[in-house]
């Protein structure tokens, strides 16, 4: 186990990943909209230019389904490309691209071609940003075979969760929620690396178990502290990845508390809550109350801040939810 | 035209046009090769020529109608039948078929939802410059194709970045069974890329020397000066457009126009340049007989099994491989999650 005093925030992580990966590796390099320029993608992307040089990190053209299938030229040729979208919502003119080229590239060849790409998205959740630059599609990515879906939940989790994808041989959606980039948290110096596949139990607990991914883990992590006060306590795992995750270490903790909350920022209906309560219900363990969910409506995202504030959930609904529950079934 | 030259080219036709009516032969009779196709007898030469040109490390990315380029460009014509009859010694371990082709080891990658590919080539030809290969990547497509927008976001790219990139163009006047009169008012492509002021050529009447001329320059310039290339070639399918039998009795092609083009077809001026009965002989022989053992491999291959481990690879990068062998453990659990207070910036 390593220890670590040094505070970064989510987006120096991010920062600090791509550059040790484009240290490690000549073959890493990053473009898209406005990279190299004015906000650095929420500043995770400053100095690099001056640090590597414009052949490494360059600004492009409007032409998402392009720079798609250039990525995809570049990983098939043994490059380590990052492509960046300043908004996911960008990313939907890519469907054709993501679909039915780099998610089949490594299966049609027989595993003989790779596809070592990352496609990093930020989600605006917040501000106003409405419905046009606020949607979380990471349900609808996770649907498609050979594609995974990375969603980072805080600065740790960011830095190691983005060193493994740009050194996966897999073509990674590497999702990025704006509300999470000043986070701060301990974060260890040299490049590591973690498991996509395999969840994180974040926090341990006796009463519920709690399943999350990406900006919902923080809003859980608010809600321990406050159930605390009421003795209860939860465990807590961080699913990292919308697809690829595996089960083990969450029916281990059901079979404990034998309840489940899933926390998701997203669209709840045929989501990524979905698929962990639909996994859980298949494994025949026996909960005491129905496993249930926090998501977001199944509407488009409204503008106007109170009805924007409504829209999203807040650490309150979570306690409610489990304290509701864990009173009606003790 | 040098003699060698000029039997290599007709080659590269005869083995693409042979392979392809075997296929025609082959295909309804036994009902083995269970796939749609899209075959390309009539359009052989732009292929042809251009994989006299083509070097190792070169690559080509290619829309729909690929045989002749995955033949031309120096494929296994044994993994390519297979692949046919869904094979495990498929060129695609029997995943793909005709539709999505591809060859890692000669750098030829297809797909059959248009215009993928030939955006790829761009990112391609980037990796080439990273790496300092002195490469170029050939881009294939046709008319209908070029209707899609990524086809203009591509080509302005690879000018943009200056890439070796030769968009290839092959204008057969039909997307499926539409003319481009139906689809454009301007039925010349190379006129539509005009105005990226990208280097654009038009190679009219399936004329042989006026292309190996030009691909020669070219593709010699390309080594050198790193720019892309848009090539048009106005071409004919003579069959139809997918699987063995013809489509001509929906009458969409004016019969005239089709004698038009089969008079011209390639093939009769090649034979006529060669000049020899023997040497002719001599090399539809050798191609009759890879043909035959290229069938014959893949009766004898066994059906694919594997697929599902596919989807993904699941390994990591050599560069980091001894340096993830120390890979760091640490749970985050242990420290403090401190979220900022307020905005979230
Ligand atoms: C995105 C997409 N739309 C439609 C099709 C159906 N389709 C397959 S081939 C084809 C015609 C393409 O014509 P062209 O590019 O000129 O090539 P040709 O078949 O003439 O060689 C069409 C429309 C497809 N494969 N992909």
């Amino acid at each position: 186990m390593i220890k670590t005093n040094r505070i970064l925030s989510f987006s120096q992580a991010i920062k600090e990943a791509q550059t040790q990966a484009m240290k490690i590796d000549p073959k890493v390099f990053i473009f898209g909209l406005g990279v190299d320029k004015t906000a650095h993608i929420f500043s995770t992307t400053k100095n690099l230019k001056q640090k590597f040089g414009k052949k490494r990190i360059f600004d492009t053209p409007a032409s998402e389904q392009a720079l798609t299938m250039f990525a995809a030229g570049a990983a098939n040729a043994g490059m380590r490309p990052i492509l960046i979208h300043q908004r996911l919502d960008f990313m939907v003119y890519t469907f054709d691209q993501l679909v039915n080229w780099i998610a089949l590239w490594s299966f049609k060849s027989a595993g003989k071609s790779k596809m070592p790409l990352v496609i990093r998205a930020v989600v605006g959740r917040g501000w106003g940003q409405g419905p046009q630059h606020a949607k979380c599609l990471h349900s609808m990515f996770a649907h498609v075979p050979g594609l995974k879906i990375v969603m980072p939940s805080s600065p740790s989790e960011a830095k190691g969760l983005l060193l493994s994808s740009i050194f996966s041989n897999d073509p990674v959606i590497f999702i990025e929620y704006r509300s999470l980039y000043n986070s701060k948290e301990f974060v260890p110096q040299k490049p590591y690396f973690l498991d996509i596949d395999t969840p994180n139990l974040r926090i341990k607990g006796k009463d519920f178990t709690v399943v999350s991914i990406g900006a919902g883990v923080l809003t859980s992590l608010r809600a321990s502290k406050i159930l605390e006060k009421n003795n209860i306590s939860f465990d807590l795992f961080d699913c990292r990845s919308a697809n690829s995750f595996k089960m083990a270490k969450i029916f281990n903790s059901l079979k404990k508390t034998k309840r489940l909350l899933v926390v998701e920022d997203g669209w709840s209906k045929i989501s990524f809550s979905s698929e962990v309560i639909s996994r859980v219900v298949e494994s025949g363990i026996k909960l005491k109350s129905p496993p249930s969910r926090i998501a977001w409506p199944n509407s488009h995202i409204p503008m106007s801040t109170k009805l924007e504030k409504n829209f999203y959930f807040s650490e309150n609904e979570i306690v409610n939810k489990i304290k509701n529950q864990f009173i009606n079934t003790l | 035209m040098q003699k060698s030259k000029l039997l290599k080219i007709y080659k590269n036709f005869l083995k693409i046009r042979l392979c392809q009516e075997k296929i025609i032969d082959k295909y309804h009779p036994e009902d083995k090769m269970k796939c749609p196709m899209h075959l390309c007898i009539g359009q052989e030469l732009m292929p042809s020529v251009l994989g006299y040109y083509l070097k190792k490390n070169d690559s080509i990315f290619s829309h729909h109608r690929s045989h002749g380029y995955f033949l031309a460009n120096k494929g296994s014509m044994k993994e390519m039948i297979s692949e046919f009859y869904g094979k495990e010694t498929g060129t695609n371990g029997g995943l793909a078929g005709s539709q999505e082709l591809s060859c890692t080891k000669t750098n030829f990658y297809s797909g059959t939802i248009l215009s993928g590919a030939f955006a790829m080539a761009v990112g391609d030809a980037f990796a080439k410059i990273s790496k300092k290969q002195n490469n170029i990547s050939v881009a294939v497509i046709g008319d209908g194709g070029m209707e899609e927008g990524i086809t203009f976001e591509a080509i302005n790219l690879a000018h943009l970045m200056k890439l070796p990139v030769l968009f290839v163009c092959e204008n057969n006047m039909y997307s499926t069974h539409t003319n481009i009169k139906e689809r454009s008012r301007t039925s010349l492509v190379s006129d539509r890329v005009k105005g990226f002021r990208i280097k654009t050529i038009l190679v009219k009447n399936q004329n042989l020397y006026k292309l190996d001329h030009i691909l020669n320059k070219t593709i010699n310039n390309m080594r050198k000066n790193k720019e892309p290339v848009f090539l048009e070639i106005l071409t004919y399918r003579f069959n139809g457009h997918v699987g063995p039998e013809g489509d001509d009795h929906f009458n969409y092609r004016p019969k005239k126009e089709i004698n038009y083009w089969k008079h011209r077809d390639p093939l009769v001026k090649l034979e006529k340049l060669i000049n020899s009965q023997k040497i002719i002989k001599e090399i539809k022989n050798d191609i009759i007989k890879e043909i035959t053992s290229s069938f014959n491999f893949a009766e004898k291959s066994k059906l694919a099994k594997k697929w599902e481990q596919f989807n993904f690879n699941n390994g990591y990068s050599k560069a980091v491989k001894s340096f993830y062998k120390k890979r760091i453990f640490f749970s985050s659990k242990q420290e403090d999650h401190k979220p900022s207070s307020g905005k979230p910036y």
